[in-house]
């Protein structure tokens, strides 16, 4: 078959893949607003398809070159149908996992399966010495760190949430000042990404000090003086309460923004490298991943936010009741942050172990009510075996491709 | 992947609530019996006293649920154990309860001195204010949790079980000073009056005593 044959087949594969990463996976980034009642489903929709849009878009770029060069040694593939057929295979592998983990009712993440995708084909190719272990030690790092990172910084933000303003003597009053703060302070970070994704700035420094921080204290003022003209309680539980829900709906736009800069790679990633080579053939490594594969991308996910996600949050609207404002505005806030600064970083993380990790935190941090153990324990059984799973289906489609073509 | 859906557990502290409301239901009815069996209106008095039993029932029914509910499966912002046996002490407050109307119904008294039943009216009005207490007590925690566990609620908190040491400390009082009042009314009762008020007043401080109990866990859930 021709190679333009092959790029419009992984093209709708590519496309499949993002529908189902919206339909599933966008769905999680809104959760915590849609159960804590901050939004409904339906403008959980339209907010989610919009920021996943723009998050891929925008900031999906470093990741996507993850997926598309960083695990496999591109010198080492001398021939173009490899990295064609690895590709197709990688993408249908992960599919088919997601599909079969979604029927035993398994959580598993698609970074995870995408990347063990690749790796299974790279390794039936060459051999272990393809992959580039380095980059996969980081990788495979990031999947534990991110959710411990994302449940100690979850476990602190709360705690110092609560202490700052319900443990003061008139919470009422704290609130008007500390309530500020924390918003304040989710806009440093989120200033920040800004000069970093979409300015592609390369200091951090200037990240936090010339945006980070000016926006923050635009946000700290603007609410502070919102507050101050209409707090919506005498009571601090219910004001603060409805300040964070306001809040919230921007937070959890974050998530979903940090969401589709990190995982649309999943979907596009593999598209971009056949892409590269049906354009320039093996040279075609040095190609940038170009703005319309990312916008697919994109619109794939925000299309499967739109078709199916709506599902999904409405039955999640309706089963996480337990979750207030404050809990929800404290898990957004440190898994968006994490999932953001590892997409910067180049790393390819799974979102949902990250908002998984800081809910966890929230719990230890004595915060949310009841937790099921036995879903955190499916989850940290998924991280171990999606990889391999992954890797060996892709390795068998890999073989098949090769033989057949 | 819907881990969301699955990953929050039912918090145990809503029902936990519900049940205690009909454990104080319980206790209010029983102080109508006794109002009534001080009025010597006996008719109604059974009637109310039926209704205890009833209301007992409902407990019971929503402690059996909460407990099958409540599996080791979850991550509690409190221990199990704890809110398993507070469980346990609440609904003990309930039967006890159902004692007293049991009592009641099993004899209409003779002629009783005055004071005697004085104590015993007294003695339910007590247990009222421990059963409410209680109430309070299990609506406070759920609001410890929701702030974090913020001094200030846990401080709220302990007021309230101080509160309910206090009633138990005065129907403790009462139970004594009833002990007294018949031996000193011998004359005046038959022994099975004796026998038939002093377990009233055993049951009716088992009301307050098993309040205690279950304060006494909503403080060791603080100290996790």
């Amino acid at each position: 078959m021709a190679v333009e044959v092959w790029l419009l087949i992984t093209v709708i594969l590519g496309f499949a893949m993002a529908w189902a990463i919206g339909a599933n996976d966008a769905a999680n980034s809104m959760s915590t607003a849609v159960g804590a009642k901050a939004i409904t489903p339906k403008q959980a929709v339209i907010i989610a398809g919009l920021l996943e849009f723009t998050g891929a878009y925008f900031f999906g770029k470093s990741v996507t070159e993850t997926i598309r060069k960083g695990i496999l040694d591109p010198t080492m593939i001398t021939d173009p149908n490899v990295l064609i057929y690895g590709s197709v295979a990688a993408l249908l592998a992960a599919t088919l996992w997601l599909v079969i983990a979604t029927k035993f009712g398994l959580p598993v993440s698609t970074t995870h399966s995408i990347i063990g995708g690749i790796a299974g084909y790279g390794i039936v190719y060459a051999g272990t010495a393809i992959v580039n272990w380095g980059k996969m030690t980081q990788v495979v790092l990031s999947w534990i760190l991110s959710p411990i990172v994302g449940a100690i910084m979850a476990y602190f933000i709360f705690k110092a949430l609560t202490k700052s303003i319900f443990e003061r003597k008139d919470p009422v009053r704290s609130a008007r000042i500390w309530s500020p703060f924390w918003i304040g302070l989710a806009f440093v970070v989120i200033g920040t990404m800004f000069y970093i994704k979409v300015l592609h700035g390369k200091d951090l420094k200037t990240g936090v000090f010339m945006y980070g921080v000016p926006l923050g204290i635009v946000v700290f003022f603007v609410t502070y003086v919102l507050i101050k003209l209409r707090f919506p309680s005498s009571d601090p539980f219910i004001g603060v309460e409805a300040i964070f829900r306001k809040v919230q709906v921007i937070t959890s736009g974050y998530v979903a923004l940090a969401h589709g800069a990190n995982d649309v790679a999943n979907a596009i990633g593999p598209v971009a490298a056949v892409y590269a080579v049906a354009t320039m053939g093996l040279s075609g490594m040095q190609v940038p991943v170009p703005k319309w594969i990312l916008a697919l991308g994109g619109l794939g996910i925000a299309v499967g936010v739109a078709t199916y996600g709506y599902r999904v949050m409405e039955t999640v609207g309706k089963k996480i009741t337990e979750l207030t404002n404050t809990r929800g505005f404290t898990i957004d806030f440190s898994a968006a942050t994490v999932v953001l600064v590892a997409s910067w970083m180049g790393l390819p993380i799974s979102t949902t172990h990250t908002v998984v990790g800081a809910v966890i935190g929230v719990g230890l941090a004595r915060g949310v009510k009841a937790i099921n153990k036995n879903i955190v324990r499916d989850i940290i059984i998924s991280w171990f075996i999606t990889v391999p799973v992954a890797g060996l289906i892709s390795a068998a489609i890999f073989k098949f491709l090769m033989i057949v073509g | 992947m819907q881990v969301w859906t699955k990953l929050f557990a039912k918090s145990p502290f809503k029902p936990l609530i519900k049940h205690s409301e009909v454990v104080l239901n319980t206790v209010e009815t029983l102080e109508k019996a006794l109002q009534r069996w001080y009025d010597g209106d006996y008719e109604e008095m059974r009637k109310i006293a039926v209704e205890v039993d009833r209301l007992e029932d409902v407990a019971d029914r929503i402690k059996e649920e909460i407990r099958d509910s409540l599996s080791s499966k979850l991550m509690m912002a409190v221990a199990r154990e704890d809110v398993l046996i507070y469980l346990h002490m609440q609904d003990k407050v309930a039967d006890a309860a159902e004692d007293t109307a049991k009592w009641l119904l099993i004899r209409e008294p003779g002629e009783l001195p005055v004071e005697v039943k004085e104590v015993i009216l007294q003695m339910g009005m007590e247990s009222i204010k421990a059963a409410k207490l209680v109430h309070e007590a299990i609506v406070q925690m759920d609001r410890v949790i929701e702030s974090g566990f913020a001094d200030g609620e846990i401080s709220k908190e302990y007021e309230i079980i101080r509160q309910i040491e206090s009633v138990e400390n005065k129907i403790d009082g009462l139970d004594t000073k009833l002990m007294q009042l018949v031996f000193e009314n011998t004359e005046k009762m038959s022994w099975g009056d004796g026998f038939y008020i002093l377990n009233i007043a055993r049951t009716l401080s088992n009301i307050s005593d098993k309040a205690k109990d279950a304060a006494e866990r909503i403080r060791l859930m603080m100290n996790k």
